[in-house]
């Protein structure tokens, strides 16, 4: 008997217009499979917005792509495939494999209630898998990530001086995602929601995003453009995936307190019994006058992280100034914390302690905080490169999101800023 | 009518939000520019002072381009120019950027304009020439 072969290819465009660029990411995917796909993973930066939109560019796809043909995917930073590294542009896998049921699934509204998200999004996959049988089961998710709100009177800004407003604004920022769907996107809220209801299931996270602007993202599902939502594809398959997340950091001995928290446990109101960002700047050996439109890049390389209730570190970029307290991504679960060192060795060499390949691998799927890419810049080629050299001409696919994470039963639920997260198949 | 592969490289990165100049240069001399309209015009208030300071880094970029240097940067005012340097030669390809754009994603589309450029450098000469309709 012959053995089903399992098919997969990366495809890419460069094209600028938007419904060339579809009709070619599609086209490049699935010319070098000998089986219409059955399923299509889709990623593009943010360009097409302003080059003919992510309709016209979803149309493109499906000029090419058999009609039926299960898609999700969504906004990146940037991109790795064996063809290079890309902060410009859209690529795609495709995969077929006769021993495989597919399924898609979505939910809106994440930022106003990601838990009723996650159950739209695991009712609609539960359904569509219900009579499968095959032993490993995997999902992929794309999400909408923060988006940066705009204050009235103040615009978009990340920097509120203001103490009286500071006082107001976690109460504001809910009004915001709740009701204008702005503000930090809740995506660890989502997560666990969502593991509980597929336990069964791994699963590698990402949010969409844009060049890490975080202005606007978009998610796509079938032939339908979306923001602020969910979208998952997963399958059951006779094929095992391994799904790993590994970081690269190391905790320094600058470790604090987080003694005041907000109702949202995202806003941090004070640290060590005093306010929070005097205290936080002492710690990283910054000045006040640091607090600039340059502050980013300076506190970039200097995320806080703590451990969660089963042990995993959990870093955080630090997202929005106000006044005396400051916003993280996700839920404080842990009142002991630690300044953390980010360097491009560690985040290299964390590419190597994650990936395990065999002669049975048929293809690399990886979601990988952006923040990586901003501090990596042009020798993320060196990541390529090691893709290149644990994959050999097996198909594998790289995608730069903001705030990601994956869940497994071996590992438990992993999630954060500045992770590395692989799902490799066989 | 036929177009200089480089320059359309060029065009193509400065259709990026954030690169408001970009060239192919050595000291004193500009060798490529895009083949549109030139830069964009917020470089024009302080293209002099930039043009000059070009030429200081193309000294260092002289010297040591040999010995593996690969990119430098410079911080004049709200902006940044970055030279990403074409290995043992004289030459770079230049981008001014502003200060507070997202180097990092930029840095990647440098890379990949610097890996076209070498490229189209190392290709026989009749293959270069690009014709258009």
């Amino acid at each position: 008997m012959i053995e089903p072969k399992f098919e997969a290819a990366v495809g890419m465009s460069r094209k600028w217009d938007a419904r060339e660029a579809g009709r070619e990411v599609a086209e490049t995917a699935i010319k070098n499979l000998s089986r219409p796909p059955d399923f299509f993973l889709l990623f593009s930066t943010i360009h097409y917005e302003k080059h003919g939109g992510f309709q016209e560019f979803l149309n493109g796809v499906w000029d090419v792509l058999p009609e039926g043909t299960p898609l999700i995917g969504g906004t990146v930073a940037g991109f790795i495939n064996p063809q290079g590294c890309y902060t410009r542009g859209a690529t795609a896998m495709a995969a077929s494999y006769p021993n495989m049921d597919v399924a898609i699934g979505y939910g809106k509204n994440t930022k106003r209630n990601p838990k009723k998200a996650a159950r739209q999004c695991a009712d609609m996959i539960k359904t569509g898998l219900k009579n499968s049988n095959y032993e490993h089961k995997f999902i992929l998710d794309i999400m909408s990530s923060g988006l940066v709100p705009q204050l009235p009177g103040m615009g978009r800004t990340v920097i509120i001086r203001s103490k009286t407003i500071s006082k107001l604004s976690p109460k504001l920022f809910d009004f915001y995602g709740k009701i204008m769907q702005k503000g930090v996107c809740r995506q660890d809220e989502l997560l666990k929601e969502f593991i509980k209801l597929l336990p069964d299931y791994s699963l590698i996270h990402g949010g969409a995003t844009d060049d890490i602007s975080q202005l606007r993202n978009y998610q796509f599902f079938n032939e339908n453009v979306s923001t602020n939502s969910i979208c998952a594809l997963a399958m059951n398959i006779d094929v095992p995936i391994r799904v790993k997340t590994t970081q690269g950091l190391t905790e320094t001995n600058r470790n604090f307190v987080i003694s005041s928290l907000d109702h949202s446990r995202r806003v941090i109101k004070s640290i060590d019994g005093k306010p929070a960002i005097p205290r936080l700047f002492e710690i990283m050996h910054l000045k006040m006058e640091d607090l600039n439109e340059h502050i980013f890049n300076k506190i970039f390389f200097l995320p806080i992280g703590w451990k969660s209730e089963d042990g995993k570190l959990i870093a955080t970029v630090v997202g929005i100034f106000l006044g005396d307290y400051f916003y993280v991504m996700f839920q404080v679960d842990n009142y002991n914390a630690t300044l953390l060192n980010l360097s491009g060795r560690g985040l290299l060499n964390s590419i190597n302690e994650n990936i395990v390949v065999t002669s049975n691998t048929q293809l690399g799927i990886f979601s990988s905080c952006g923040s990586r890419l901003l501090a990596l810049g042009n020798h993320v080629y060196d990541v390529q490169k090691r893709l290149k050299e644990y994959f050999n001409d097996k198909p594998f696919l790289l995608y730069y999101v903001a705030g990601e994470g994956s869940y497994s039963q071996e590992h438990g639920l992993e999630y954060g800023n500045y992770t590395f997260n692989s799902a490799i198949f066989g | 009518m036929r177009d200089d592969p480089i320059a359309l490289v060029l065009d193509d990165l400065l259709k990026l939000d954030d690169i408001l100049a970009c060239m192919v240069a050595r000291r004193n001399m500009i060798s490529v520019m895009p083949s549109g309209d030139g830069f964009k015009p917020e470089v024009n208030q302080i293209w002099d002072i930039i043009r000059r300071a070009m030429d200081d880094v193309f000294t260092v970029i002289g010297q040591y381009s040999g010995a593996g240097l690969g990119e430098m940067e410079l911080r004049l005012q709200e902006y940044e120019v970055l030279f990403y340097v074409f290995p043992d030669t004289e030459n770079a390809l230049v981008a001014i950027v502003p200060a507070l754009a997202n180097k990092g994603l930029l840095e990647v589309e440098m890379e990949n304009a610097r890996r076209e450029i070498l490229k189209i450098m190392e290709m026989p000469e009749k293959e270069k020439v690009v014709a258009t309709a």
